[in-house]
């Protein structure tokens, strides 16, 4: 299993290795000048070359390349070229809120979604299976942003229950939980819908196997057939639509963040690309990709804790 | 020769006893109509601006109010739906398009090119969607051409894996290899042999991805980087609705409203061809 | 407030001896000042701060920090532009030919504690010498070209002697030396002491001192307990990157926050006027809205299609669109509240009013060959500001057949591409502090984008006001000097290098319980200015 970890750690590495290369030559393809954007329209045209030069803009592409990423063999991410503070610091200071939203919204999406889709597939075709699959598919259609706003409207603004702006600090749990409350329900609104849809589908396929079939016919309860024999299987499908979800979730979160105003990496990585900060942009760009490795490296890990018979090799 | 599923009797039944999916489809239809019918639907013209009656309220002489500008929001929602009907059809079908031909290049000749592209396609199918149409906008500039080019180009990479799944399947096969022997090109097999076993899934995904096409806009444009004015797209309403949510929070709330029906009748239609594909779910 | 009352009430009940009551006045005052220190909030449109570095700070959310933590020689008074006032310099005078300026500085100005001066040190001429030196400098201000031909030095410790090449009038030298842009002064050692961290960690001798920063979150000030003008009333300044208004909005009325940047339009106005317990502030000087014609550009390169253009537009439409509070007319390249601006009755008595005329706009239309109209496309950014009156001048232009394709871009592009000279037409949204640098920076011919001696932000491509521009610069005579700028001014609109359309005030909305300490009518820090009179 270890040899299986650091495997999968060494294959990602050319993976990286591939999206700084990718992100590095989309960004300066780009029109937009970072030392305008930085200094404003007043700033003389003497000011903005010097900071050209200054940002190493003027030095050859391969040369940006390579230090860049000696930087990162380093464990340095480089610094802003707007604020010229350390992307490093930059990051660490809102990660953490970006993995709280994430986590929040996923785990919403597991706590509603799996119930929701074992009863949608055991009340298979009566009423319980409509409400919830349509909710599910509306839960599917709506983008992100605009639930985001809805959500705004009714719970924060007519019936002020939660606040709008902004995370709460993570030394004042309860503000820090009533900030998380409508951006986490954003994402576990979207996520409960791909899970329980997947649970549904996973649990009606596995109810058709010959196991299933053989405890029926031997007499076996159907809530024990459902609950402790397919579920079990059903649920590995499951699992990997969390994985392949919180990848895709991190891209709705980039638009939770700007609605609800929370700090976060979505918003740092808009920003950055809005004002052509082209080596945070490549930086947050290459965490992301971190981020995404691991996610499905722990998404493949954990089938073995849902199904014992996988074995990593 | 196998034909396409569409024209298989017990797949159409299935899919007319969907009754969701018979839903989606009238909705798709109706958005269909309104998408080419818009000029003759819509009350006024969508860019006639009146700044002396500017965020009106909904009913009187504007249905649905108006917008900052003192355009009427109905006719520019009726309008939008052009929008997201082109730019849904248009980047599917280069998604789909460019997604076969990288996906069968690379399962048809293997070796070092079929590594380094799947790789790419690897990378590129890591990054979030809206991410990935953040990053081609930004260098493809903005533009309803661009938009359409930039949705397509993000939504490639899994019809290739998808169309090099089949290939690679069933490119070791016997009469794959039978039909290579005596000179088949990579285009004969193609039609023959692949897209009869992918088109069916083909379909499902790229009436998924209408869906997540129209949705992608509708984000690049609120983020304010999507098709330009005066064009009305729902995307751009709901952007500019959302600076007066506290005054008139209806100018963000229709647009949205005509967002979710338009991918949820594909989504619906969608869900139905998947379900009629695969007898096991019935 | 609360205290005077209570003192009142106290004095007229019980007691008679008025040093008593003295004495009370001033316990409640302390205690007011010490234990009833409040943080107060604001929220700006930005994702995130940019440089606090005063000489590189230019947005609005970053202007505002450093007008609080900074100081300049002397400072425009607060809550109007009009005047100015002692700041760190405790007074000045010029020599006779106008070539020497010398400060006075106030002794006892202590600067911020900062990493290796937990007790900050005292502020002296060294500090502003370096400072002037630094904000002339191109690799470390922004502002470089305003100050050079300019030699400071030390006179004595607490003396400053600033030599001119050429001697320009109070009204062009103050503002350099003014609480904006370069003219703030950075200490010396501070600056030394964080290097490359100080534009995110700025140290000043301003009413309140750097703290805290959390990115794409907020920027913490508390108050700077040595501050020269006494103690702030005010314990601490919390500054929130808030970029969505309705956020801000819903945060001011719950009461999170206690002052938000608004929407700059009528509609916005007039609702959150109508919210109990919340105040607007509509404040000037306002930047200018001008819509620049490129003069290289067929067909507009022709005056007889220039001044179509001016006729097809009705600039009280624009102005409606955005509002009559927020908008007030522009009729020339200089806003009317700067010396040498010119009011709109002065254009029209010069007959360049251009009022709309739909019938004439075509008949030049048709004499200049385009009887049925052309096309143009320009670029204008997303920001709403520029694309809202943008869209409004498209639909007025096609109303004689002027088909204007726009496309928007993000803002960062749409300064580059204008640089690159790509556009027709250029809707510019500024503000720049006297009549010359409007002047020159969008309509001397060095300013020429792309291929201007210094390319700067002439989009028409004019020349023609060069020489009285350049005149009026070193014009010792302000009645002289104000006269060649009006007249700079009618001659660029004899050419219709521009059309200006209005001046956007700016506008904030606080709680009616914030008070800013001063009368708010006009403020170059572009926010409400928060000093040590502030309280809430």
């Amino acid at each position: 299993m270890i040899r299986y970890v650091v495997r999968r750690l060494l294959m990602a590495i050319p993976t990286l290795l591939a999206v700084y290369t990718v992100v590095f030559l989309f960004v300066r393809v780009a029109p937009g000048d970072p030392a305008v954007a930085a200094l404003g329209d007043y700033a003389s045209a003497e000011a903005v070359q010097a900071l050209r030069e200054r940002m190493g803009l003027n030095a050859p592409l391969w040369a940006q390349y390579g230090r860049t990423l000696l930087g990162y063999l380093r464990g340095d991410l480089g610094r802003s070229l707007i604020t010229g503070a350390p992307i490093g610091d930059q990051v660490a200071a809102v990660l953490l809120h970006t993995l709280q939203l994430t986590l929040a919204g996923v785990l919403i999406g597991a706590l509603l979604g799996i119930p929701t889709g074992i009863l949608t597939a055991v009340r298979r075709n009566c009423l319980p299976d409509y409400i919830g699959r349509t909710l599910g598919l509306v839960g599917l259609s709506i983008p992100a942003f605009y639930l985001g706003i809805l959500l705004i409207l009714a719970f924060a603004m007519n019936l002020r229950w939660f606040p709008v702006m902004g995370a709460g600090a993570f030394t004042d749990p309860w503000a820090n939980l009533r900030h998380l409350a409508l951006p986490a329900l954003t994402l576990g609104i979207i996520m409960t819908s791909f899970v329980s849809r997947m649970t549904r589908s996973s649990l009606l396929n596995v109810l058709r196997e010959d196991y299933v079939r053989t405890g029926r016919a031997k007499g076996v309860g159907e809530r024990a057939v459902v609950y402790l024999h397919a579920l079990r299987n059903a649920l590995i499908p499951v699992v990997s639509v969390l994985g392949v979800q919180t990848a895709v979730l991190v891209g709705d979160s980039v638009m939770t963040e700007i609605v609800f105003s929370r700090p976060g990496l979505g918003r740092l990585m808009v920003q950055a690309m809005m004002q052509r900060d082209y080596i945070a942009l490549q930086g947050l760009i290459v965490i992301y990709g971190a981020f995404v490795v691991a996610v499905n490296l722990i998404t493949d890990l954990s089938y073995g804790f849902v199904d014992p018979r996988v074995r990593y090799d | 020769m196998t034909r396409p599923w569409f024209l298989q009797g017990r797949r159409t039944r299935a899919f007319l006893r969907n009754r969701t999916a018979i839903v989606g489809a009238a909705l798709a239809v109706v958005f269909a109509i309104v998408a080419l019918l818009a000029p003759a639907l819509a009350p006024r013209d969508p860019l006639e601006q009146n700044v002396y009656n500017m965020l009106a309220r909904p009913g009187g002489s504007h249905l649905l109010g108006t917008d900052d500008l003192g355009r009427d929001v109905l006719s520019r929602i009726l309008y939008g739906a052009r929008v997201s009907l082109i730019v849904g059809l248009s980047s599917v079908l280069i998604g789909t398009v460019v997604g076969v031909f990288v996906g069968l290049l690379a399962g048809y000749f293997g070796g070092f090119l079929e590594l380094i592209v799947m790789r790419v396609v690897d990378v590129l199918m890591s990054f979030p969607v809206l991410v990935m149409g953040l990053m081609f906008m930004a260098i493809l500039g903005p533009g309803m051409d661009k938009l359409i080019l930039a949705i397509g180009l993000v939504l490639s990479p899994q019809i290739a894996r998808l169309t090099h799944g089949a290939m690679v399947a069933l490119r070791d096969m016997e009469y794959i290899t039978a039909a290579r022997s005596v000179g088949s090109g990579p285009w004969r097999i193609l039609r023959r042999h692949v897209l009869p076993n992918v088109l069916g899934e083909i379909l499902v995904m790229a009436t998924l991805w209408m869906g997540t096409a129209i949705r992608v806009e509708a984000n690049l444009s609120f983020i304010g980087l999507g098709v330009s004015p005066p064009t009305p797209t729902w995307g751009n309403m709901i952007r500019e609705g959302v600076r007066w949510l506290a005054v008139t929070p209806w100018l963000a709330v229709f647009p949205g409203i005509a967002i979710l029906l338009a991918v949820l009748a594909f989504n619906m239609v969608g869900d139905g061809l998947r379900d009629a594909m695969d007898p096991k779910l019935h | 407030m609360a205290t005077a009352y209570h003192v009142q009430g106290v004095e007229a009940s019980y007691l008679s001896d008025a040093t008593l009551a003295f004495v009370v006045v001033g316990m409640l005052v302390a205690s007011c000042a010490v234990g009833q220190g409040q943080v107060l909030k604001i929220a700006f449109d930005a994702a995130d701060l940019k440089s606090l570095d005063p000489h590189f700070a230019a947005a609005t959310m970053d202007r505002a920090v450093v007008d609080m933590v900074f100081n300049g020689l002397v400072r425009y008074k607060p809550g109007d532009v009009t005047e100015f006032e002692p700041d760190l310099a405790e007074s000045w005078e010029v020599s006779a030919d106008g070539l020497v300026w010398t400060f006075r500085l106030r002794e006892g100005v202590r600067v911020h504690p900062f990493p290796g001066a937990p007790d900050g040190y005292e502020l002296t001429s060294q500090d502003v010498v370096f400072s002037l030196a630094k904000a002339a400098d191109a690799a470390r201000s922004a502002y470089s070209g305003e100050y050079v031909g300019m030699k400071v030095e030390a006179a004595d410790t607490y003396a400053v002697r600033i030599t001119l090449e050429r001697a320009l009038p109070a009204s062009l030298f103050l503002p350099k030396v003014a609480d904006y842009a370069g003219g703030f002064i950075i200490p010396k050692r501070a600056y030394a002491a964080l290097a490359d961290q100080f534009a995110t960690h700025p140290v000043g001798t301003g009413p309140f001192r750097f703290a805290n920063y959390v990115p794409t979150q907020r920027v913490e000030l508390v108050r700077h307990d040595q501050y020269f003008r006494g103690l702030p009333r005010l314990a601490g300044v919390e500054v929130w990157y808030m970029p969505d208004v309705t956020a801000r909005l819903s945060a001011l009325s719950t009461g999170e926050i206690d002052i938000i940047e608004g929407v700059r339009e009528q509609a916005w106005v007039d609702v959150v006027k109508r919210i109990p317990n919340l105040a607007v502030d509509v404040f000037g000087p306002g930047e200018t809205e001008v819509l620049h014609l490129n003069m290289t550009k067929d067909p507009i390169s022709s005056l007889l299609v220039r001044q179509a253009i001016a006729y097809a537009i009705d600039r009280t439409e624009v102005i409606t669109a955005i509002g009559a509070d927020v908008a007030e007319p522009l009729c020339g390249a200089v806003p009317p509240y700067l010396a040498g601006g010119l009011t709109c009755d002065e254009v029209k008595a010069a007959g360049l009013l251009y009022e709309q005329n739909l019938a004439l706009a075509r008949a030049l239309l048709a004499a200049a060959g385009y009887p049925t109209g052309f096309e143009i496309s320009a670029n204008i950014t997303e920001r709403a500001s520029y694309r809202k009156p943008f869209e409004n001048i498209q639909a007025q232009l096609a109303r004689v057949g002027i088909a204007l394709k726009i496309t928007v871009v993000d803002h960062s592009s749409f300064h580059t591409l204008i640089r690159q000279d790509v556009n027709p037409l250029v809707h510019y949204e500024a503000w720049r502090p006297s009549a010359d640098a409007f002047l020159t920076r969008f309509y001397h011919s060095a300013s020429i984008v792309v291929s201007g001696a210094k390319p700067d932000t002439n989009f028409s491509h004019s020349k023609s006001a060069d020489f009285l521009i350049e005149l009026a610069r070193y014009e010792l005579d302000p009645a002289r000097q104000t006269a060649m700028w009006k007249e700079a001014q009618l001659t660029l609109l004899r050419e219709v290098a521009s059309y200006p359309l209005y001046v956007l005030k700016f506008v904030f909305a606080r709680s009616a319980q914030v008070n800013y300490g001063y009368p708010l009518k006009s403020t170059l820090a572009l926010y409400p200015q928060v000093n040590e009179l502030t309280s809430k």
